[in-house]
């Protein structure tokens, strides 16, 4: 009887939970571990790309997404779901950049997504997202940030972090590891080093996937360059963006 | 007669060194017949920013609560204010959204960008066709009237006093000669320091 | 489709008088829609030696107009053995205009000039000739914008004087002044509307105490292709005391 608490989405436990998120939460718990780390000039998220068999085209595989130019995201848990979110999210992102001509601030964006996710919590015939995501955007009014959000639709900031299936020894390494003051290059090596404890196998370019956000020393986030009235605003060149490693620059990461 | 003409009233919005101003009339009219002298089609955005909503007054009135209400929910949602750029981009998508069944209203934006104090003006068509002028733009009944005037008497790099004086004269011998417009006016003159709100007096016919 | 006995050929007029001056400019650009017909086509023209006319409209109309004026001016000088005064030349336009009250010359007229007390007068009339004397007048496809600048320049109007006991008087304007904004007039028409550009002919008309100090500084500074004074004895100026009339050509954007 206590259990079918747990299959109506609607229905909170007499104890005040919802079931089905905590299940969900289960389900990132499992997922492959990703994580994040913020730089002094820009951010970093990375994940493991774990292989279901040698016969599949590795190629295809995607793991680390682009919401819009200033913002990507990766995630644990189920793939297929993420799909859906990292599309909801684009299409956001592009309602977003139709309106104003320019792409939501991070912080937006996030809040975007955990509503999408919290939605899913409460609407009738649905599931709760089984995944878990971290955002890294760039936007002129807070800099880099680095947000993690939940299948509750919860969320929030941090300096440093990692989900999924090593989550608990990844984040001890990654306390003691960080600082405020490191540089990009040094937080993708955190972070590969990070991900190398309890990887699975071995960790190649093409069994990590990584994706990053380069703030420019000479980049004034209050006077950009060419930030000039007109319809180019939306992301001028130079401006940090975010992008996705190649093969070639992770196999350079890990071979230093 | 076009429904841009139903209530009459001007609006021009200039750029200057390191400042803004933006002016708009006060009248009131339904066609030939004037109403009222206290109508201001001018509003506050920001601390530093100002839309003119020059057109049908019903529409003027929608608008203004409408940008108020979008503007208040970016603030909300983003904890901060909104930059003028992107306020113009909020007013031209705002428009276009009404592309087969218009608000007949033509507005003109004019801000200082909070960042670096960079002036910035722009103006619409009724369906948010965006014109970034680099000196002067203006909009509704008066406005070939003070075009002719802006012409002749803007040049770049006015002082704040200097283009107080420029963007009355532009809007008040304009709306002189224009017999929907006129009966008072209401300008503000946007510095980095402060805004300057001053009523003209002017012909009342 | 039926015959339609009018066009509209754009362009733009405009005159200010002086104390002891009259400028009376218009642009040369005649068009049809948005097909530019002629690039230097003159809707200014000097009748003698104390006025000059220009009209703006549908050109055929305005060209049949002013031939007509030109020769009522002939008759006139042959039997009385004098030139026409400027009023009298307007209230005859006015008469002639009204003559056509129910198949109108589709022609705004202005006429400038130098009237019966020395002074530069002008004159401006509604296409069935009710006109009016006044310091300053617009017509044309610029009306709108050059009419509230005139005002503001030469009317003073929502202005208030340095010395308010000692008011400026609209029409003492000196003729460098008047110059400049009628320079500035064109060239800020020229900038917004598409019907005015080309070239700007502006007729000085003169009375025999003007100074001409700054038509000579502009003869002295200008180019050949600039300036072209009317090919008449009056012009020189080192000539006898008397009424002469000059013409200034100033080019203006083309696109």
């Amino acid at each position: 009887m206590s259990d079918s608490y747990s299959f109506s989405l609607t229905t909170f436990s007499p104890s005040g939970q919802l079931k089905q998120v905590d299940h969900a939460l289960a389900a990132v718990a499992q997922g492959t571990t990703s994580l994040g780390v913020k730089a002094s000039n820009g951010v970093v998220i990375a994940t493991e790309k774990k292989q279901p068999s040698p016969l599949v085209d590795d190629s295809m595989l995607e793991k680390v997404a682009l919401i819009c130019p200033t913002i990507g995201c990766v995630y644990s848990g189920m793939g297929p779901d993420f799909r859906q979110l990292v599309t909801a999210a684009r299409k956001s992102a592009q309602a977003y950049w139709k309106m104003f001509n320019e792409y939501p601030p991070t912080r937006v964006m996030v809040g975007e997504i955990a509503s999408i996710m919290q939605g899913a919590t409460q609407k009738g015939g649905m599931r709760p997202y089984g995944c878990s995501l971290l955002v890294a955007g760039y936007d002129k009014t807070r800099g880099s940030s680095l947000y993690q959000v939940d299948p509750s639709g919860s969320y929030w900031a941090w300096k440093a972090s990692a989900m999924g299936k090593n989550m608990v020894n990844a984040k001890t390494f990654l306390e003691k590891r960080y600082n405020e003051d490191i540089s990009l290059e040094d937080a993708i090596h955190t972070s590969l080093l990070t991900l190398k404890e309890g990887f699975e196998g071995q960790m190649t370019e093409k069994t990590v996937d990584i994706g990053i956000i380069h703030i420019p020393s000479e980049w004034d986030t209050k006077n950009p360059p060419e930030a000039l009235a007109g319809d180019k605003a939306g992301h001028l060149p130079g401006m940090p963006a975010f992008r996705k490693l190649s093969e070639e620059e992770i196999k350079d990461h890990l071979t230093l | 007669m076009s429904i841009m003409e139903y209530n009459g009233g001007s609006v021009v919005a200039m750029r200057g060194k390191k400042c803004v101003a933006i002016a708009g009339d006060l009248r009131l009219g339904n066609r030939n017949m004037s109403l009222a002298a206290n109508f201001e089609k001018v509003f506050p955005i920001t601390q530093k920013l100002y839309v003119g909503l020059p057109g049908l007054a019903t529409d003027v009135l929608t608008l203004r609560d409408t940008f108020r209400f979008r503007t208040n929910m970016y603030k909300l949602k983003e904890g901060r204010e909104i930059e003028p750029n992107t306020f113009a981009h909020l007013v031209s998508s705002t428009l276009y959204e009404r592309r087969w069944s218009p608000y007949f209203v033509e507005p003109v934006v004019a801000g200082l960008d909070p960042n670096n104090s960079e002036p910035f003006i722009a103006a619409t068509d009724l369906i948010g066709c965006l014109n970034f002028a680099k000196d002067f733009v203006v909009s509704g009944t008066a406005s070939d009237k003070m075009f002719g005037m802006a012409e002749s008497l803007w040049e770049p790099d006015l002082e704040a006093e200097d283009l107080f004086e420029t963007v009355s004269q532009t809007l008040l011998n304009g709306v002189d000669r224009d017999a929907l417009s006129g009966w008072g006016a209401v300008v503000h003159l946007i510095t980095p320091e402060k805004i300057i709100t001053r009523s003209l007096k002017s012909r009342m016919d | 489709m039926s015959f339609s006995p009018y066009t509209q050929n754009g362009g733009t007029i405009l005159a200010i008088a002086g104390k002891d001056f009259c400028v009376v400019a218009g642009d040369t650009r005649q068009s049809e829609g948005f097909s530019i017909q002629s690039r230097y086509e003159t809707k200014v023209w000097r009748l003698n030696e104390k006025a000059t006319i220009a009209a703006n409209g549908f050109a055929a109309d305005c060209k049949q107009l002013v031939k007509r004026v030109k020769w009522r001016l002939e008759t006139y000088k042959h039997a009385h053995n004098r030139e026409m005064p400027l009023k009298s030349i307007a209230r005859m336009v006015q008469t002639m205009l009204y003559g056509k009250r129910f198949f109108p010359f589709y022609s705004y007229v202005i006429i400038g000039g130098i009237d019966d007390d020395g002074t530069g007068a002008v004159y401006g009339f509604d296409p069935v000739g009710s006109y009016e004397r006044e310091t300053c007048r617009a017509a044309g496809a610029a009306q709108s914008l050059l009419q509230p600048f005139l005002d503001n320049q030469i009317y003073f109007r929502n202005q208030q004087p340095a010395d308010p006991t000692n008011p400026p008087i609209p029409g003492t304007l000196p003729l460098d002044n008047v110059l400049a904004i009628v320079t500035d007039s064109f060239t800020g028409a020229t900038e917004r509307h598409i019907e005015v550009g080309d070239a700007l002919e502006m007729y000085v008309v003169t009375n025999s105490n003007c100074d001409l100090g700054a038509l000579q500084q502009i003869t002295q500074s200008a180019t050949k292709t600039d300036l072209e004074q009317v090919a008449r004895e009056e012009a020189e100026f080192n000539g006898p005391k008397s009424c002469k009339t000059f013409k200034l050509l100033r080019q203006l954007k083309k696109d």
